[in-house]
């Protein structure tokens, strides 16, 4: 018996001390790499080839992603032979090649030009997968290449984020190029700027429209700051309120059914909301102190605004259906030119600090402030884009005024608006 | 209590018991013994081995190889990651020899000995007794070749058997928990893991996801089984960790037995 | 100074009034001496022409055949209101700029007839929107002191700039408060 039990002791302690290399515990709080090596190929001729085609899709999927802050892409001169195959479904492709080189994504094309059209087919294909993301047939006009892998990277942002991107939008933004400020379009990446207005006085602040193809603004064509709307197609331009003062600071509702705007018409400068036919609806706010600057949140229930009621100019929000208002700035002795995010989460504003003012960004029950701007010059009017990524602004510096993009957290700032001008008062349509 | 001392100190010893004053020297000497038995300043001891030191960097990426620089231990030759990085290198070392040559270009990649070039350019016009040379040479450098593979074989084994060696040792391990057998795989994997595991912030929503594998490796450090435990709910989260474990299929190396891992991820290290 | 500057106009006025009657003189003069031939006819519609062209446009300088007295006299009472300035981010009037506006309103006052628009300027630092309705407060504030003075309402209107159309686009703390204005510019 005595022996019986050691045995059953051994026993026991052997067990004990095998269990006990049981499942091993391991916490990862952290990639290895926080950018996805991504290879992107030139676009391969189906047809006759067409370098100028393919080299612009490149630089503008380039440029796109680059901006994403995504991806980190792999050195071209290291590709293989499959970067020279078309390569269009996930079967065609030599994915061993790619993950030779560590790429984990790897985007391919083709185009064809026939018959006054140009086709383009675009693929993404996941590497460790081997199958592919996304993949597109884009028919247009020849000159729409950089149209069309505008919208390719869009697809690709989609594709790696469950969020469509926002490079086929538009920035509207004032130029003084002409000698007098008028209003402008361009392409996200600056490209292609044309003139809307002549009015040959001063053009302001404008506000695209949610539902149509239309930008509201202020001008002074008729010796009065008035508020003006013009469809950017058709081109008819209408007098939306010129009563006597400001007639300033214009911005649509989410439905695109009533406009916010600053009127001055008695003796005061307030928040009222316009019908867009210009009549008064409600007036916002009654306060003896300057009231400017609207802008809605996406719900379309409250409005963030400057007031200097408390002395210095801070932002506020007010409610609509209630007329409440909510301090949201307390720091700083400047915050101006709020812009609340198509999201809900960030209300995006500049703030004067030593003299020079910088964007910060904050939650709209005032938690969470940082900043995101750092640096020489005036950076001011941030205003977010359609996927509340990436935020556009306009930069002061040395006397020539610029328009910049960034990301949401303040990386990736880059210019978009060619030199030789003043260009500033930016403003980002919807997706388009 | 007013008596005198000496009649106290009297008293006090005749209250004693007969062995007392046994028990109490018994007593002091074992009070003093002890302590000195236990610093061993009375028997001879070989002097301790120090531990040796080593640098765990906390501050960046797990280190792939935590034993490189220790004399017993060599570099670990992983053949899926490495090879992508020294890849541009002959590529663009090869590019200025000659250039009507892309085929081979695109095989001396593979091999990452850019040296050993394809030997003959066999020139158009060449005499018989040239050609044999030309033969001979050949073989030579075949024989050459073969001596070298067996060479690296062979180093390849001498390493192999060191690997063993360093494996057993204790290595730097960031969390200080498990015990010594423990320690050594578990951070390998983590590092291992970490590697392979490409996400980027701009995918997400939000840093506040946080995922569980179950992963079965055998003792030559193939994966075996996976299983999801949890997920995050986020699709993009995820599927990065699908990738990552499937490049981590193979470890590379051996664990010292099959082991389970159960592996949380999460983005504690980007929140600040 | 504020004498010998009216009398210098009604001078000038005067001296005007007479320059412009003449020349109506010499056309008529001859008119009478066209029937003689028709080559003076013409050239007498010729300048007849010449100047209504002359009198359509209006010029702010002393043109030789000017009869649009009253605007340049206008133009020059204008010139001589002088521009008042502002501390950053106010557009409560200064003593400075009270005085200027006492010595403005009596201009003001002797020239009823003078309509002027009051504008309000600011710095180009801060937001756009902002500064347009700062700049309006100062105009406004203007305008509401130079009434306190006597100056009818009527005779001023206000119009903001905001941070549009500086002076000096230097960009340093001078030109900054050169920037910070009211100023009067003849309302057309």
């Amino acid at each position: 018996m005595i022996i019986g039990r050691k045995v059953l002791l051994l026993l026991l302690t052997l067990l004990f001390s095998v269990s006990s290399a049981g499942a091993v515990k391991i916490e990862i709080s952290a990639p290895g790499e926080q950018e996805i090596p991504l290879a992107l190929t030139s676009f391969l001729p189906m047809g006759t080839a067409q370098p100028e085609i393919a080299a612009e899709i490149n630089a503008v999927l380039q440029a796109d992603l680059g901006l994403s802050g995504l991806f980190s892409l792999v050195d071209r001169a290291s590709f293989l032979s499959d970067a020279d195959k078309l390569g269009l479904s996930s079967v065609l492709v030599d994915f061993s090649q790619w993950k030779l080189l560590g790429a984990e994504a790897v985007i391919k094309g083709g185009y064809r030009v026939e018959g006054g059209r140009l086709i383009v087919e675009a693929r993404l294909f996941d590497v460790i997968s081997r199958r592919m993301l996304t993949g597109r047939r884009y028919i247009g006009k020849p000159e729409e290449a950089r149209r069309i892998a505008h919208t390719f990277a869009d697809q690709v942002m989609l594709s790696m984020t469950g969020t469509k991107g926002p490079f086929s939008s538009r920035i509207a933004y004032i130029s003084n190029r002409t000698g007098k400020k008028e209003l402008y379009l361009m392409e996200v990446d600056g490209h292609a700027p044309i003139r809307l207005t002549n009015h040959r006085g001063i053009v302001l602040n404008p506000d695209f429209s949610p539902v149509g193809k239309e930008l509201i603004f202020t001008s002074y064509k008729k010796g009065n700051p008035d508020l003006y709307r013009k469809e950017i197609y058709a081109g008819r331009e209408a007098r939306l309120s010129h009563r006597q003062g400001l007639n300033i600071g214009g911005r649509y509702s989410p439905d695109g059914r009533e406009i916010a705007v600053t009127l001055s018409k008695d003796k005061n400068s307030e928040l009222y909301l316009l019908g867009t036919d210009g009549t008064i609806h409600k007036r916002l706010t009654n306060h003896w102190g300057i009231d400017v600057d609207p802008s809605w949140s996406p719900a379309g229930d409250k409005v963030a605004f400057v007031s200097d009621r408390r002395g210095n100019p801070h932002v506020y929000i007010v409610d609509v259906d209630s007329l409440e208002v909510k301090r949201l700035t307390f720091d700083g002795k400047y915050n101006a030119t709020p812009a609340w995010s198509p999201n809900g989460e960030r209300i995006a504003f500049a703030r004067m600090e030593n003299g020079s003012f910088d964007i910060y960004t904050i939650k709209p029950d005032g938690s969470d402030e940082r900043r995101l701007t750092f640096g020489s010059g005036n950076k001011e009017h941030p205003r977010w884009s359609p996927d509340s990524r990436f935020l556009v602004y306009s930069l002061d510096r040395d006397g020539e005024k610029a328009i910049y993009l960034m990301r949401a957290d303040g990386t990736g700032n880059r210019r978009i608006s060619a030199a030789g001008g003043d260009d500033s008062h930016p403003a980002w349509s919807g997706y388009w | 209590m007013n008596l005198p001392k000496k009649q106290s100190w009297r008293r006090l010893h005749s209250r004693f018991e007969p062995g007392f004053k046994r028990m109490l020297l018994l007593s002091v000497a074992i009070h003093f013994l002890v302590p000195v038995l236990y610093t061993g300043v009375l028997y001879f001891s070989p002097p301790r081995e120090k531990p040796p030191v080593y640098r765990v960097n906390l501050v960046n990426k797990p280190v792939k190889n935590p034993q490189a620089g220790r004399p017993e231990a060599s570099p670990k030759k992983k053949k899926t990651v490495t090879k992508a990085k020294p890849k541009p290198k002959p590529v663009v070392k090869s590019k200025p020899k000659p250039a009507p040559k892309p085929k081979p270009e695109a095989k001396k990649v593979v091999k990452p000995k850019p040296k050993p070039e394809p030997v003959a350019k066999p020139e158009p016009t060449i005499s018989k007794a040239q050609e044999q040379d030309f033969q001979q040479k050949i073989e030579a450098m075949r024989r050459e070749k073969e001596r070298e593979d067996r060479l690296a074989a062979l180093r390849a084994e001498l390493e192999k058997e060191r690997e063993k060696i360093a494996a057993e040792t204790p290595v730097g391990e960031v969390t200080g928990k498990g015990d010594e057998e423990g320690i050594a795989y578990a951070s390998f994997v983590k590092a291992f893991i970490t590697e392979q595991w490409r996400l980027s912030k701009y995918q997400l929503p939000s840093l506040n996801l946080e995922a569980e594998w179950k992963l079965i490796y055998n003792a030559e450090g193939q994966l075996i089984h996976k299983k999801v435990v949890s997920g995050s709910g986020n699709k993009m989260f995820d599927d990065s960790l699908l990738r990552a474990i499937m490049k981590s299929q193979n470890l590379g190396r051996e664990l010292e037995e099959q082991t389970e891992f159960e592996v949380t991820f999460n983005l504690r290290e980007m929140q600040n | 100074m504020q004498k010998i500057t009216l009398t210098r106009l009604f001078i000038l006025l005067v001296l005007v009034t007479l320059l412009s009657a003449g020349c109506a003189k010499k056309a008529a003069m001859d008119d009478t001496q066209a029937t003689d031939g028709t080559q003076a006819v013409e050239e007498t519609q010729m300048q007849e022409q010449e100047i209504s062209a002359v009198e359509e446009q209006p010029v702010s300088d002393m043109a030789a055949g000017d009869t649009n007295a009253a605007m340049m006299e206008a133009e020059t009472l204008v010139r001589k209101l002088t521009r008042i300035y502002f501390d950053f981010d106010q557009y409560v009037l200064t003593k400075t700029a009270q005085d200027t506006l006492y010595a403005n309103a009596q201009i003001l006052k002797a020239a009823p007839a003078l309509k002027v628009v009051v504008e309000g300027h600011c710095d180009e630092r801060g937001s756009d929107e902002y500064n347009l309705a700062l700049g309006e407060k100062r105009a406004i504030a203007t305008k509401n002191y130079l009434v306190s003075l006597g100056v009818p309402m009527d005779q001023l209107s206000t119009i903001s700039y905001g941070e549009e159309v500086p002076l000096d686009m230097g960009g340093s703390e001078d030109a900054w408060a050169k920037n910070r204005r009211a100023e009067f510019t003849l309302q057309r």
